[in-house]
Formats: C-alpha cells, structure tokens, sequence
C-alpha cells in the first residue's frame, strides 16, 4: 500500500527556517541549531511545548566524535522531557520518521531537523569510510573519483556529454544568485566552464560540491491545526525512500531505480510540477535523477541552486524539501517534487510530493 | 576465550587502520573562556533569560533555548565544592595514558550553575574524598599553561591550566547550597 | 485507525567477545534468519528495514547500514538507521513498529547490533583520547547517589550481579555464563568504578538481535504465538543541567508513565509479570524499578534484598541474565525487547518464567537521557 493512500494527505509543512551555507562557520553544531530551531518554531507560529514529536539527522563523522549527536538535542530544548528520535541520517529522513510518526493521530505537531559542519574534515576522506569495508573501502577509492566514473559511463551510454555537465553548473551558479543561503553563485558561461582544467575526468572542479556547514529545521502539523497554522501550508501528499545494491558494479550507475520507485511509491504520477529540488551532489546526477523520476524538459529544477550551490552533508536533503515547501507556503508553485540522497552513487534515495490546496 | 564456531584453521584478521583528520577552531564562547583562562581568570555565561551560569559556555543556555554572546560574561572565583565523584581504575586501550587510579570529580565552582566534570582533586588521601568538600584551583604557573587539552569536543578538561582542585581544610559545604547543582 | 501490532518473529545470534568467525553481514544475518524462521517468513514478505546501532566509532564504518542494504534484504525497500545511544535498539523496535501501526508498511524487520570486537568501543568513548572514564566511570557517581539516597546495603549490587550471571547460564545467547558465582567472588572482583566491581559490570560482546513486527493479519498468520504491543515511548531529557536528577531521571519517569497509560496500567508491580530492563551496571536494577515507579522511593533495593527479582520471585528482572552478561551495546535494548516477547510467547525456554501476560521492555542510553519502553502481552489490544 502507498503511503500516500490513507491520512498522510492530512499532514502539511507549516513552517521551517535554514542558516545560511557557509564554508566554515565559526559556531558549533549545536550553536548553528538554536536559532534554527527557534526560527522555525516562530516562522509556524507556535510554542516549543505544542511540539509533539522531535526527529534528528546528523553523522557523527562529520563532527568526527562519537555521540556527537547527543548535542544536538540541546538545540530541540530538551527539558521538560520530550518525546525524540534521532537518524544517522539526513534531515530528510528524520522528517520521515516525525512524519510517519504524526500519522499516529495523537499528536498535531512534530519538529524535525538536519544538521551538519563538514569544515572540520575532509569530506572525500571521510565518505570513503563509507563503503564496504572489506571489499571497497580497503582500495581506498573516494567518492569524487566514483562519482567520476559515474559521469563516465553516462557519457559512455550516451546519455550526456560535458557540456550538459557544464550547463547544470552555470543553472546552478544562476539560480543561487536569487537565494541567500547559497554559497557559489554568478553568472558563468558554458564555455568557459568547458575550458577549465579536469579535476577527475570527466569531472571539472565545478561539477563537484563545496564544502558547507549548515542546519535546517521544519514544523510539519496535521489536519486543521496545520491550517490553523498556516495560510497556505505545503502539504505532503507522499514520502517514500528506497535502498539499492551497495557495491556501485551491481548497478546501473546511469539510472536510479530506487528514485523511481521511491517517486512511484510517494504518489508521483508524471504530472506537472512548479518545483523540483533534487540532491544531485555532483552536476551528472541532475540528469540521471531528472530521468529516474520521468522530468521533461522546462521543468523548474533546483531554483535554490541544489547541492552544486551549498552542501552541506546531513542538512542538504531537508533543505531540499524545505526549499520546495517554501515556494508552496508563498504561492509561487501549488505542486512541488523534493529528493534527497544517500549512499555512494545515489545509493538511497527519498522523493517527497508536495501540493498546495 | 574458546570458540565453539572456531575451526582449526586460524580465521584470517585483516588490519584496516583508518587515520582522519579534523580540524576546527575553537568555537568564539570557547576562545573567550580559553583567553581568560590562560590569564588565571574563570570566565562563563550568564542566561539573559534565566540568568543560570554556565562555564565553560557553550554559546547558549540549553534550558532555555537561547544562544548568549560575549555581552553575557560573567567571572567566577576559582573555588567550589565537590558535589560528585568517582575513582576510576584506568582500562587499557589505543592511546590510553593513565595507568593508576585516578579522581574523577565534578566541581561546583561558587557561582556557577552547572559543575566542571573530570576534575582531579588532590590534598587529601582518595579514601577521604566526599561531596561537600571545600575546593580551590591549583593553577599552573604561568609560562606552564596552554589551551593544549581544550577542544571543541567537551571531552577536554582544563587539566593543561589547572593542575587540580586541591581541598582547602574549609568546614564542608552544607548539600542544601549545591544540591541543584550536582550534575 | 491505528493498526494493531505484534512480534511474530524474534532471533539472536550467540553473543561473545569476538565473533570473528563472521562478518558484519554475517553476523547480522544470523540473527534475521532467525527472526525469519520464527515468524516461518522469508526476506520476501519484509516491507522496510530499521537498523539500530550505537555510534558508527566503535567499528570505524561511517553509517554501516548503507554497505549492509544487500545482506539485510534491505534492496528496493525503505531502509532506515535509528541512533539514540544505548537505548538505539529499543527505539529501533519503537520505530519499526509506527511504520506498522500506521500502516505505512505492514510487516517490518528491525536488527539492531554491535561487533566491538571489529574496533575499539573504550577508545570511542573516550574520543580518541586518554583518561577515558568508560560509561561506568560517568554512571558511577550517580550510582553512589543512590546507595546514598536509598540507605542501600553494598550487597545489592552483587545480589543482582550474582542473579544476572546465575540466569545468564540458562539462556543460550548469552555472553557471560557463570552458574557457579556467589556474592564471594562479586565481592572479591577489582573495583573498577567505585562503586562498581568488576563482577558487577557488562562486558563487551559482538551480536545482533532482530524482530519482526506486523499488523493484525500478519500475526493471524504467524505460526508462534504472537506477541502484542500495548504501549510504546520514548523520551529524551538534557544530559546535564542544574536541578537534573540523574538517579531517577524525569524522562525515565514519563516514559514508563506514558506505557503504563497506554497499556492501562495503574499498579504496574502487580500487573506487569516480569520486566527485562536496561541494566549494565548492577546497581542500575533498584535504580530503574524506582525510576519507573514499579517501587516506591528507598524500595527497589528491598525488591532484590528479598529475591523478588529472581526467576522464581514476584517481579522477575532480567531472566536472560541482561546487559550484565550479554553487551553488543547497539543490539542490548532490542534484546530486551525480544526477551519480554519471548515470554509473553511463552518461548523463553530455560529462563521462561512461569504465566507471563504482561512483560515490559526497557533501554536506556546517553547519561542517562534517553529511554524507549515497550509494553507486551499474550493478548491483542481491546
């Protein structure tokens, strides 16, 4: 059964609040959280004792400490005693669980968030701790250099070339001019980005992420206190998130099934969409994503500028959504597509469906 | 420890030693702390809201929900009472120094809220130690201190600054002066 | 509407200092296919996968679960990690079963584990450096407390040592199996944390547990008995604040309070038949009974003074022989909730304690911070 078949229809995202992407911010964690979760808090309207449920996501690698996220829930404001959950996971899944949790029924309000300073370390070295550790990790391969044979093979099987590399970095750098949060932004030309130097063929520097230190947080709320709450809350009428094989050589690194399985299950039909945020961390998954989930051409992809214009690990998916949410709850879209991602090689994946009435 | 599973043929153990590196400035809260520390000065933040001590701070009062700035500092005297402990017999492991039994206390420095955790203190035989006791920094002389042992992390103690808490023979603190502020 | 949900399928693997006759994947799998042959289920009939673990240090994998989809059965089904410290496996279950009761997915495996002996757990908790305290160090002070507060004679602490290790020998999972320890020999056991000897600590063991939760048709099906959820919580408190009671922690209070309500239980000590709680250090059983108010104030020692406690007593605790014998630390709290279903089953076998209706499961994590608790019986929901 999908989920978007019984009362999820009934559950909105009412408010929401992200601090701006940076490349290494001064503050802790915790500290990049206080203000947004009280801004988030404020932005629905309501008081930190209407929150029924609280979810988490973050990594403890990043902060490179064990129970670093323990932290973390000195920003949801922890006493009295709340009811919390936490993910090893990206926000975007923490809002899963507080999502899934409002379903219950006994609740009307949940607060979730995602958090994340990849400063401290480096993240290629980081993440290459996450593959199989008998069979992957001991090659010492990295996820820049696996990312760049994914970009291979798509070339290969004809799916795109540089050039359409090129072109999602200069719509990325164009379309975060107009978002705050963002951390690479301008006007560049193709060419001109086709001229630069191959950083892991045939990845240039561009096609790969910054570095970013940031949190996020969002107020999701059911039925009519979601209403209640807000003029126009962003409602979600479908969440589902899909594993694949680990080891990159058991798939079809040109595709995602687990997108579009994940899109289907959400309740995506195929039907038109305003907005569309997806977590394509290197500039060739922008196209295998948009072919997962079935995209035309002139779809409104990435506004905020996507992972290309501020990554910042454990927060970038819920920005995603939250970034969606946001062009529904100001009236600019009425049906809005936001995905989030996990694993080497889009290994896991999330799709999120979002309507206004 | 005998294995029933085990076969006779030793299982082959791959080594996989990862080394990462992390580096990260001191927080701002943890860099003001650190600069008057290495001065001999105990520097925290007061809560505008609550108005309850913390030191080192964290840059916000967790109860409240408030981040707190350099306008909040407030010092504290570097006395205080021993409100918990423990003695730990040291387990062995990858980068473990100690090797004897050691203190590991908290202490309530007079006007702070919370106490400072994993304090050694000394001056009196470990069968003597108890909550109540009277404390007073016993600091490094100055050109010995470094902000070596202080991290982000709070796993760091002060231990590179002060060198313990020693008892300083007062009459014990009565439990009703500390009793909220234990943990 | 709520779904009604029930463990229909529970399975360990033997827990030891060193499974090294396994790998991860393997020793995972050894606990599913267990839970999978209880339940007479198949990787096929699972809808979603949530994996519990404590932190990714203690193995130095980041986020293991994401190399593990394919062992699990996790591929082209949603695969969620909870981490909430030590209690992760109890709210692993907890989080298992809202993806039943909401009818999200109907039926939902839910592994939780550790393989310390893969890394070093003493050198994770003490981030990387030296003077690491262990958790004993940083619970032994509150544990001192109470011995203070309770008026608690010493020997309690090697009571429920002596009872846990005792229970241990029957429960073929169990890491640490001594039938022959007496208060003597707890006693006479290094202190390693004053107050805690060694004999009265976990120790550090490689394992996993899984369960398998479903909805009221899926239990229709199981062959075994099922065994039904009645209340389910979790609450999370600050670990260190002024005014912060950690020997009876406000969060602890509220959880068991929130089951209690949920199952219909006022006198949880006469209507609970027996309770599997988080217990690594022994004196953390007293502790706990009165944190979750099954006795009253200074009272829960008395329950072990007077072996109420024990296998045979009134109000068993741990019959596995818990977290004192057995720690593969992410996998603990999921154990006690598959051991309060095995009773309730009436499938605990040597350690079955006579009659079980009523079983309560608890794990506790962080400074003693986090707490998720279960409720059980042999009978479906009203």
């Amino acid at each position: 059964m999908a989920a978007n078949d019984r009362g999820a229809t009934d559950i909105a995202i009412v408010g929401f609040a992200q601090s701006q992407s940076v490349r290494d911010a001064a503050p802790s964690e915790v500290q990049l959280l206080v203000p947004v979760v009280a801004d988030a808090i404020t932005a629905a309207g309501i008081e930190r004792s209407d929150i029924g449920f609280t979810c988490a996501g973050s990594c403890d690698y990043l902060t490179g400490g064990p129970f670093a996220f323990v932290s973390n829930l000195e920003a949801a404001g922890a006493w009295p005693p709340i009811s919390e959950s936490h993910v090893e996971a990206d926000g975007a899944w923490a809002m899963y669980e507080a999502w899934m949790r409002l379903q219950e029924g006994d609740i009307d309000v949940a607060l979730a968030f995602g958090s994340g300073k990849s400063s401290p370390s480096n993240p290629a070295e980081v993440w290459a701790q996450q593959l199989d550790p008998y069979y992957l990790a001991p090659l010492g391969v990295d996820p820049v250099s696996l990312a760049g044979i994914q970009a291979q093979a798509l070339i290969d099987a004809g799916k795109a070339t540089e050039r359409d590399f090129a072109t999602v970095v200069a719509d990325s750098r164009r379309n975060a001019k107009s978002n705050p949060n963002a951390q690479l932004s301008g006007d560049y030309d193709v060419d001109a980005l086709l001229a630069e130097p191959y950083y892991r063929r045939p990845l240039r520097k561009h096609d790969v992420p910054p570095i970013s230190d940031a949190a996020v947080a969002v107020i999701m709320a059911r039925g009519d206190k979601a209403r209640e709450l807000c003029e126009r809350p962003a409602w979600i009428r479908g969440m589902d998130h899909r594993i694949e094989a680990h080891q990159p050589g058991l798939r079809d690194i040109t595709s995602s099934a687990s997108t579009t399985l994940a899109a289907r299950k959400a309740g995506y039909d195929g039907g038109p969409l305003d907005v569309v945020e997806l977590s394509s961390t290197f500039s060739p998954q922008e196209i295998i994503l948009k072919n997962a989930i079935g995209l035309g051409a002139g779809v409104n992809v990435n506004p905020s500028g996507g992972p290309l214009a501020a990554n910042p690990i454990m927060a970038v998916g819920l920005i995603r959504i939250v970034e969606a949410a946001s062009r529904i709850i100001d009236g600019t879209a009425n049906r809005a597509l936001a995905h989030a991602t996990s694993g080497p090689l889009l290994q896991q994946n999330l799709v999120c469906l979002l309507e206004g009435e | 420890m005998s294995d029933q599973t085990q076969t006779e043929k030793e299982n082959l153990v791959m080594e996989h030693l990862v080394s990462l590196t992390y580096r990260e400035r001191l927080t701002p809260n943890l860099n003001r702390f650190v600069d008057e520390l290495l001065e001999g000065r105990l520097v925290g933040h007061k809560c505008p809201s609550c108005g309850r001590v913390y030191l080192p701070s964290k840059g916000y009062c967790p109860m409240c929900v408030v981040a707190t700035s350099a306008e909040d500092e407030v010092e504290v005297p570097d006395t205080g009472t021993v409100t918990g402990f423990t003695i730990v017999t040291p387990v062995a492991y990858y980068g473990q120094q100690e090797t004897e039994p050691f203190v590991f206390a908290s202490v309530l420095l007079d006007g702070a809220d919370t106490p400072l955790n994993g304090q050694d203190v000394t001056g009196l035989p470990h069968d003597q130690l108890r909550t109540g006791l009277r404390v007073k920094a016993k600091w490094k002389p100055k050109d010995q201190r470094s902000a070596e042992g202080i991290s982000n992390r709070g796993w760091g103690s002060m231990g590179t600054v002060v060198d313990s808490f020693e008892a300083t023979g007062e009459p014990d603190a009565s439990e009703e002066l500390f009793k909220d502020h234990i943990f | 509407m709520n779904e009604r949900c029930a463990i229909v399928g529970v399975g360990q693997t033997h827990f030891k200092k060193r499974r090294d006759d396994v790998s991860i994947a393997g020793l995972l799998r050894e606990a599913i296919d267990r839970a999978l042959a209880d339940a007479e289920l198949t990787l096929r009939d699972i809808d979603a996968v949530v994996i519990g673990k404590a932190p990714d240090a203690f193995e130095g994998i980041v986020m293991p679960e994401i190399f593990l989809a394919d062992a699990v059965g996790a591929t082209n089904k949603p695969l969620l990690r909870v981490h909430t410290a030590g209690s992760v496996g109890g709210s692993t279950l907890v989080v298992g079963a809202h993806h039943v009761i909401t009818g999200i997915h109907g039926t939902v495996l839910t592994v939780a584990w550790e393989k310390q002996s893969e890394g070093n757990a003493q050198w994770g908790l003490a981030g990387g450096r030296s003077g690491g305290i262990g958790a004993g160090g940083a619970f032994a002070p509150w544990m001192r407390a109470y011995i203070q507060q309770s008026g608690a004679p010493d020997y309690i602490g090697w009571m429920v040592a002596v009872k846990d290790r005792r229970n241990a020998a029957k429960n073929p999972y169990a890491h640490l199996k001594m039938p022959d320890i007496t208060l003597e020999k707890v006693k006479e056991s290094p202190m390693l944390w004053d107050p805690i000897r060694f004999h009265e600590s976990c120790p550090s063991s490689d394992g996993a547990c899984a369960a398998i939760v479903t909805n009221e048709e899926g239990a229709k099906r199981a062959p075994r008995p099922p065994a039904w959820i009645h209340g389910l919580s979790v609450r999370s408190e600050l670990g260190q604040f002024p005014g912060r009671n950690p020997v009876r922690p406000q969060a602890g209070v509220e959880c068991a309070h929130d089951v209690y309500r949920q199952a219909g239980i006022t006198d949880p000590r006469s209507q609970i038949d027996m309770a599997e709680l988080y217990v690594p250090f022994s004196w953390y059983e007293p502790m706990w009974l009165e944190g979750h108010d099954i006795a009253g104030p200074g009272e829960g020692w008395k329950m072990v003074d007077t072996g109420e406690t024990d296998l045979g007593g009134a109000f068993p605790v741990n019959p596995s022989g818990g977290v004192l014998s057995t720690n593969a630390i992410g996998a603990s709290g999921m154990v006690r909730f598959a051991e309060a279903a095995q009773q309730v089953r009436g499938l605990a076998g040597e350690h079955q304690v006579d009659g079980v209706r009523t079983a309560l499961a608890q794990a506790y994590g962080g400074a003693a911070q986090y707490f998720a608790m279960g409720v059980l019986r042999n009978t479906p929901p009203e």
